[in-house]
Formats: structure tokens, sequence, C-alpha cells
């Protein structure tokens, strides 16, 4: 098939491959949207919701950074998980409402990757409640967390920092972008109009403002069961 | 199946309505006025051992006899010795392209559809109507109405380079490029419609229909039947459900860059894309071995949509494994023409154990179906039977 295209057309066609231009999006288009659409940060962790399902099997995705980022920085705060298994495995026995829960270290960040069940506060109150000195041990090596210890006595700032430092996560339905974006805009949620070509400028802004996120909620083998009945289930536990 | 008996003349001239809106220039008064093009199949389906506990429709029952079905038989290997046979309904799958472009289209980027019939084993037989997007375009009859006149195909062609470049300057990808040989398309009148206030309910699935690509295979997509439905369970509860097709196989779509059908073709311009492939894609595989599907049914929750087609429920519902449809075979030219481009499917041809939700453009559909299919076979000098006349002509 003879490609019937202009030189103009092939010569657009290829520039969002082209270095340069690029470049030119990254460093003057991008930021030129940015100012001329001021995006604001989504907040964190999951959105309310009255429905059962929405209410179980929660993410959190906390994303903490490093305040030594060398090799050795970032050894000591192994360490400092190392050292706290045993509290770690039977506080989070405690809570009873936790699926999975990790620690992991990406470059410079240390992140505790979990799935729990009922209110995002509540969760971490129970956290610090009975895993507090781990926290403690673990905020002693991440940028700002010295103002949270100890934190059995800073509970509701512990909440607000986790909150803070818990991806967003994206909606399950790409279009509802532009209900969140107006609403952290304080926009009235009335139907609105909205392009959804647009959609990727969306996206593009609100990954400027969010540069890390969770896409979605996520997939589960199991959908709408919490913890506790799982273990019941399966006869062990309650 | 009639026309239900509770259409008053203003229903049935919304019905008229639509299928004059959903009229494609390039189809056919002998073929549907969307998915036109289709492939049929043949097998069978097996319910899954908890299926029955949720719907008491004969096909989801594990075996023929009910006093077989004991809680301690139906999670033991099928294989083990004095285990009866689960029962098999007997199915046909009619699979399509969405478009009512009467020429097959098969690389284009488009929604797939998936009707199957269940035969049951009492005579009777039930439908279940599915799609590769998760939701329709619009809820209601007026508001389908609105868009699809929206959305009518209309001359296109590429757009001028100072209009992509624009774009690109605004964050937004340009429209893409129309394929080679195609001279309408309906993709701007339902963007520019999408983008005014009021009509927020098309968005969703408009911008999934933007990306839905092309399948290597009808046998490696999943289908969603957007409707919501009520379906009793064994112990009388009634629950609000919607269900989807999942492929064993996987889903699969061919490379946009380069959507050779298969990996021995040689490489294909992005805008030429092969057009008959999908038939040939099934039986090869088919002739290597039966591919299967998951039925799966997901429970809706007070708060979802119950009643709105164009508004999918999140993915966190509690989801139950109905069973398991085999495909062995695709039919023959003969059978195709008769059991799949002459058979009336209709999202309304349910069973005992299945009723219809509240959906509004579900009980639309029931009269759309039953009208165009009457005046499709008539076209084809067939006996319409019931529902052929014009709604209007007073007969």
């Amino acid at each position: 098939m003879a490609d019937d295209r202009g030189w103009l057309d092939r010569f657009v066609d290829g520039l969002p491959e082209q270095a340069w231009f690029k470049f030119l999006s990254t460093y003057v288009v991008v930021p030129f949207w940015a100012w001329r659409i001021p995006t604001p940060k989504l907040k964190g962790g999951p959105r309310p919701s009255p429905q059962p399902s929405e209410n179980v099997q929660r993410m959190m995705n906390l994303v903490m950074p490093l305040k030594d980022t060398t090799p050795i920085g970032r050894a000591k705060a192994a360490l400092a998980i190392a050292q706290n298994v045993d509290q770690i495995f039977s506080g989070l026995d405690n809570v009873g409402t936790v699926h999975f829960a990790r620690f992991i270290i990406i470059e410079n960040n240390i992140c505790m990757i979990s799935v729990y069940d009922g209110d995002f506060s509540n969760y971490i109150r129970d956290f610090v409640v009975t895993i507090g000195g781990l926290f403690d041990d673990v905020l002693d090596h991440v940028e700002g967390g010295d103002v949270l210890r100890p934190t059995t006595q800073n509970v509701d700032k512990v909440i607000d920092w986790i909150h803070a430092h818990d991806l967003f996560q994206a909606p399950d339905f790409p279009t509802d972008f532009f209900l969140l974006q107006d609403a952290a805009k304080g926009l009235p949620q009335d139907d609105r109009a909205h392009d959804i070509r647009l959609l990727p400028r969306a996206l593009i802004l609100q990954m400027r403002a969010n540069p890390s996120l969770s896409l979605g909620g996520g997939y589960r083998a199991y959908p709408g069961f919490s913890a506790a009945q799982v273990r019941q289930k399966l006869g062990v536990g309650t | 199946m009639a026309l239900s008996e509770e259409a008053t003349p203003a229903d049935l001239e919304m019905v008229e309505r639509i299928l004059v809106a959903l009229r494609d220039p390039e189809g056919s008064d002998e073929l549907r006025r969307v998915h036109a093009c289709g492939v049929g199949a043949a097998g069978w389906f097996e319910a899954s051992p908890v299926a029955a506990d949720y719907c008491v429709a004969r096909h989801f029952a594990l075996y023929d006899n009910p006093a077989l079905d004991r809680a301690g038989d139906r999670f033991r290997d099928p294989a083990a010795a004095g285990r009866p046979k689960p029962k098999r309904t007997p199915v046909t799958v009619r699979f399509s392209n969405g478009s009512g472009a009467k020429a097959r289209r098969d690389g284009w980027s488009d929604v797939r559809g998936m009707a199957t019939r269940f035969h049951l084993d009492d005579g009777s037989e039930t439908d279940l109507i599915a799609m590769t997007l998760r939701s329709l375009f619009a809820p209601t009859a007026q508001t389908f109405l609105k868009f699809s006149s929206a959305a009518v195909a209309k001359a296109c062609s590429r757009q001028p380079w100072w209009r992509k470049l624009l774009d690109l300057l605004r964050l937004t990808p340009p429209m893409p490029d129309p394929y080679v040989g195609q001279r309408i398309r309906g993709n701007e009148g339902a963007i520019a419609f999408a983008k005014r206030a009021g009509n927020d309910y098309c968005r969703t699935p408009l911008f999934l229909a933007t990306l839905i690509g092309a399948p290597t295979s009808y046998l490696r997509a999943a289908y969603h039947a957007a409707h919501t439905f009520v379906v009793t369970g064994a112990d009388g509860t009634r629950r609000w459900v919607r269900f989807d097709w999942q492929p064993i196989d996987g889903v699969l779509n061919l490379n946009p860059l380069d959507p050779r059908a298969t990996p021995s073709d040689p490489p294909r311009d992005p805008l030429d894309p092969p057009h008959d492939y999908l038939r040939a894609a099934m039986i090869e595989r088919l002739a290597q071995a039966p591919a299967r599907f998951s039925l799966m049914m997901t429970l809706g929750e007070t708060g979802d949509a119950f009643d709105d087609c164009a508004r999918p429920w999140p993915p966190h519902r509690v989801r139950i494994e109905m069973g398991t449809l085999t495909l062995d075979r695709v039919l023959s030219d003969a059978e195709q023409l008769e059991k799949c481009e002459l058979m009336r499917f209709n999202p309304w041809r349910l069973t005992p154990g299945i009723e219809p939700s509240d959906d509004p453009l579900l009980r639309v559909r029931r009269d759309a179906y039953e009208i165009g299919s009457a005046r499709r076979i008539a076209a084809r000098g067939r006996k319409a039977g019931p529902g052929a006349a014009c709604p209007f002509s007073g007969g």
C-alpha cells in the first residue's frame, strides 16, 4: 500500500518519537499546561465508600523516602525491619484486619505495601498501637520521620503523615479522573462538559502532581471477603 | 418471543427511531443493524459445583438428576470413580464484529460480540448477549437514541498536519488516520457528543471503545453482558448480578503497530490490517482442541447501578464462577446461515431462575431485537414470524 501522505504529514506523525520533540514537550509544553490548568495533588489511599466490598481488601502503598540513600543507609533501614520480624507478625495478627503486608525498599524509598479491611484511620491507629515500636525504628531512617516519634504519642499526626505518603489510587474507570480533579479543585460535581480526547492531558498533569500512583484498585481472587471471613471459612481462625 | 405486551406505541416508535439511527450506510437489510458480520460455533456448557446455589436456572444445575447434587459429590474429581458425569447443555454461539457494515473488517479496532444460546433440556432456550465493552453507551432509550444519532457514521479523512500538530501541543493524541478503505466512521460525532454537559454517561464506554483494538481470535477476548439480571438461588435468595465470559486461552489483541494475523504473516501497515482472519483463526484453534470460556457472575451491592447499563460495576464485587463453556467446532456455511444469521437472539430470552432487572434499555433491546430480526429475516425472503410488521401499521 503506497503511503500517500505529504512530507509535512509524515513529519508531524513522527514527532512523538523525536527526541527533540519529547524534550520540548517535557520542558515547555507540559509546564505550560500545568501553569494554564493548575492540577492539585490528589490524596492517597482508598476513597470513602459506603459499599461493603469497597471496605474490604483495601490497599495501602506507603512510600517513605529514606534519609540516607547510600547502600549503607538502605541496609540500615532493612536491618530495622529484619530486627523486628516477630513484632511485625504478632502485631499484625493482633490487628486482625490485614490480609497481606510487606516492607520493600525501592531505590531511595522504604515502602509498606498492605491489604487491609475497614477504615484507613482505624487501621493506622491499630497499627501504631500494636507495632508502634517498630514504626519508631523505621521512621528513624525516614525523611520527616523525627517529628512523628514516638508514634504512640502522635497517632493523629502519624495518620495524616501516612495518608500524605500513601499513593494516590487511580480510579477503576479512566473518565472518573475528571470527577476527582473537579472535586480537588472545588468545582461542583454536577455533570460538567469534559472532552474525552483531553483525558490523556488530564492524566499527564496528574502524573506531574502525583509522580507515583497506584493504577486502579487491582485484581482480587476472592473480592468482597474480609480477612476474618477467609480465616473462618478455611477453619484457621476467627 | 413476541414484542413485550406492555410496549406502548410510543415505545415502539422509539425502537423504530433507534433502528433508523443504527442503520449503517454500508450495511444491508439482510444483516443485523450492528454486529452484522458473525462467525458461529457450537459446543456445550457445564455448570460449576456452586452455580446452582446462586441460580436455579436449568443450565446451572450440575447434574441431570437433582438428587445427585449432593454437596459431598460436588467437589470430587470429575474423573473419580462413582461420580456422575456433570450435565452438558448444548450451546450455539455467534461471535461478531460490532460494525453494521456488510464488509468484514476483522482487523479494524471495534467492539466484538458473543451471543450465546443455551438449548435447555426441557426444549426451551435462553440467550446471553455479551460484548467486549463492559457497558453500553447510554442507560435509557432516549439517551441511546441521542447518542446513536450523534454517532452516525459520516465521511472521514486524515486530519491535516497542522491540526495534528495543534493536538500534540495540547497534549492530546490526534484523531487516528482512517484505515485503508475506510470512508465513514462515527468517532468524531460520538466524541463531540460525549463532550457536552449532561452526556457524561457515555464517556467511560466511549473512551474504552477508542482503545479497544482487534482480537487475534474471537476465542481470545473477554465478553461482558452489560445488563443487570436478577437470579434466584436454591434457597430462594434473589440477587442482582452481571455476567462475563473470560477466555481460558487468555485475552490477546493484534499488535496495533504491526497487525499481522499470525506470526508467520509478513509485517502489516497499521492502517491496513487483515480483513478476514477471525473465522480461520477459530477453525485452526478448534482443530487442535476445544476452547473454553469461564462464565463469571458478579454480585451487585446496594449503591451499584442496577438499572444503568452504561455504568460498569467496580471490579471488587463478589464474583462467582458459574460454569465453563466449551466450543469444539465452527459452524459450516449452511449452519452459519440457519443457526446464526437467521437466529433471533434476544437479551430478554430468559428462563426461570433469571429475570430482567429494571434496566430500561434491556426492555428496549427486547423489542428492537424482535423487530429488527423479523425484518432482517423477511428481507431474505424467509418467513418473518411475529414482530415483522411495522409497529405503526396497526396490524
